[in-house]
């Protein structure tokens, strides 16, 4: 088990409660105010069965841990119109989706996003997307993660979309 | 020591294998309904790369096959759409895996070494004989074509998939085809060469962020070339002018034709019916001497028509009057005969046909019947016709060829066997 070590910087303006209180002000706003919902699909790395050369595995083999309801901050940019070959076979796919977690959030789920997971986010009534995780933001060092550098307290996670086919959500 | 286990069970035609063959023979045989070759245009080119590889490269992923978009995609945006409908998901994109062939829009005159700049100027060579049959006649038509243009057209065949094997599974099946880097397909009952040039990987490996696909491109030649149906040219081997049937009538008039001994006169003879207009001698006519009917002398292009060296003499037919030469006249036509209008005695000579014209007035010399006697610019060698006032006579009957002795040189005359009217014409045609 690792040492704990009290962090002790910034003492006159800040402390743990002052951090603490904080991130519960943000909680109010973004799972009481705004309540962005996704669903996690965290991949059981112990029961899929990979490829034994490529480590790939075929369609639906992938195993799942039980889907889990988390919040976040929601952004997706603008999709990208793109083509595979000299401008044919054109194709249109959304954007990345860039998810900003409370690191405490995590914690009081029990959960870990991974790089490799897969996300939910509905995007109306009839229409769930997917997207897997292409950045877990577990590091959370530079001082844009961590409040007015005293501790890290949420993490950027960056999601790259899948096509309907190769992640049904099942 | 056991003896060496033997298989005699072979089957050496497993099912289906010939079918195949066969059905390509037949295909081949009842392909068309000419004897000429199946016109190969771009798009047939084209068609038969997309049929190509849609053949040739199946390969299986998830348990099914990776779909090969079945048409050349363009820049027609809504023309892209509409052909990938089928392979696309609620964005409208397509799903993974699946296999595109794209044709560089530019065509380049070709490199296949059989078909490349042999005959110069589009120049039309010979392809076959066609045996024809009109129902009359049987003849044949000469096919020719030009030489077909060799042309390079270069396609990209690209597969987009997520899945190491589906690459290697494509690529082997590639290599296998082209293990000898070339590979045929038949086109329109053409076949072409396919050459492998390269194989390139195209996938966005530094895309991090984003989505990750394998994208391999194989970028094959076709050695094709075109023929085009519009240049070919059909033309008739044996052409036949004229073609005549002569139908005999049985009645009693009859037509005989009579030679003369020296073989360089002909006379035919021939009575006619009535609806005959034109009479065949049968033969050449190389000199057409003179046409009678009943011993009237006839006059060419007026009251007859003869093209030189043909065997026929038509009668010119005034309209609204019955057909002339009426039944029952007697039509004598005396020629020589030949194709050429140069005649030929019998020692070899060549001889000359004239005709000298006299007026008949009562002071020529006559013989010891006081029959009038006329004498040739010439020395004839033989006498064609005498005429009397345009009636002709006949030797013996109304003339007589009658030795003339003057200063113990004997010319040859002719002599009337009777005294025509004062003023009369008389006319003697001879060769000499």
């Amino acid at each position: 088990m690792d040492n704990k070590l009290p962090i002790t910087r910034l003492s006159k303006f800040i402390s743990q409660d002052d951090f603490d209180i904080n991130i519960q002000m943000g909680q109010e706003y973004l799972h009481g105010d705004i309540n962005f919902k996704l669903v996690l699909y965290r991949v059981d790395r112990q029961k899929t069965t990979v490829d034994d050369v490529y480590a790939e595995v075929g369609m639906d083999e992938i195993k799942y841990f039980p889907p889990m309801e988390f919040n976040a901050l929601v952004k997706i940019e603008e999709p990208k119109n793109s083509t595979y070959k000299n401008g044919l076979l054109r194709y249109n796919e959304p954007g990345n989706m860039i998810l900003s977690v409370y690191i405490k959030h995590l914690s009081e789920l029990g959960v870990d996003i991974r790089y490799g997971d897969y996300v939910g986010y509905p995007e109306s009534e009839t229409r769930t997307r997917y997207y897997t995780v292409t950045n877990d933001g577990k590091v959370t060092s530079d001082n844009k993660h961590s409040m007015w550098g005293y501790k890290p307290h949420y993490r950027t996670i960056t999601c790259a979309p899948v096509q309907d086919k190769s992640f049904r959500g099942v | 020591m056991p003896l060496p286990k033997r298989k005699t069970n072979l089957s050496v035609y497993k099912g289906q294998e010939l079918t195949k063959r066969r059905q390509e023979l037949l295909d081949k045989i009842t392909k068309s309904d000419t004897f000429l070759p199946d016109s190969i245009l771009h798009d047939d080119l084209d068609r038969g790369m997309l049929d190509y590889v849609n053949e040739t490269f199946v390969v299986e992923s998830e348990g099914r096959r990776i779909p090969v978009i079945d048409k050349i995609l363009t820049i027609q945006r809504w023309g892209e759409f509409a052909n990938n409908w089928e392979f696309s998901d609620k964005d409208g994109n397509m799903e993974l895996p699946f296999i595109a062939i794209i044709r560089r829009p530019e065509v380049q005159l070709g490199t296949n070494p059989s078909v490349q700049r042999t005959i110069p100027d589009r120049h039309q060579i010979y392809y076959a004989s066609v045996p024809t049959w009109d129902g009359a006649a049987l003849g044949a038509d000469i096919y020719t074509i030009p030489q077909p243009i060799p042309v390079d057209i270069s396609y990209d065949v690209i597969i987009i998939c997520n899945k190491f094997r589906d690459i290697n599974k494509f690529n082997r099946k590639v290599l296998q085809n082209f293990a000898s880097r070339q590979d045929y397909t038949t086109i329109k009952g053409h076949y072409i060469p396919i050459i492998l040039d390269k194989v390139e990987d195209n996938t966005p490996m530094d895309t991090l962020e984003g989505r990750r696909f394998y994208m391999q491109n194989y970028s094959f030649t076709m050695l094709g070339y075109l023929i085009d149906s519009d240049e070919f040219e059909v033309k008739p081997a044996i052409n036949r002018l004229f073609t005549m049937f002569e139908f005999v009538v049985d009645t009693n008039l009859k037509s005989k034709k009579i030679f003369n001994k020296d073989n360089v006169v002909q006379k035919s003879t021939s009575v006619a019916d009535g609806l005959q207009k034109i009479f065949s001698v049968g033969e050449s006519i190389g000199v057409l001497f003179d046409v009678l009917v009943n011993g009237v002398v006839q006059t060419k292009n007026v009251d007859y028509l003869h093209v030189a060296y043909t065997s026929k003499i038509e009668f010119i037919q005034t309209s609204g009057q019955p057909i002339f030469p009426n039944e029952g006249d007697t039509v004598t036509i005396l020629y020589y005969k030949g194709k050429s209008n140069k005649i030929a005695g019998d020692n070899g000579k060549i001889l000359q046909f004239t005709r000298d014209e006299f007026n008949y007035t009562g002071d020529e010399p006559v013989g010891l019947d006081n029959n009038p006697i006329y004498t040739t610019s010439y020395e004839f060698t033989e006498i064609i016709t005498v005429e009397i006032n345009g009636l002709s006579e006949q030797e013996n009957i109304g003339y007589e060829i009658y030795d003339v002795t003057t200063n113990d040189i004997v010319v040859k005359s002719i002599k009337l066997l009777g005294l025509p009217a004062i003023n009369s014409k008389i006319s003697i045609g001879y060769l000499y």
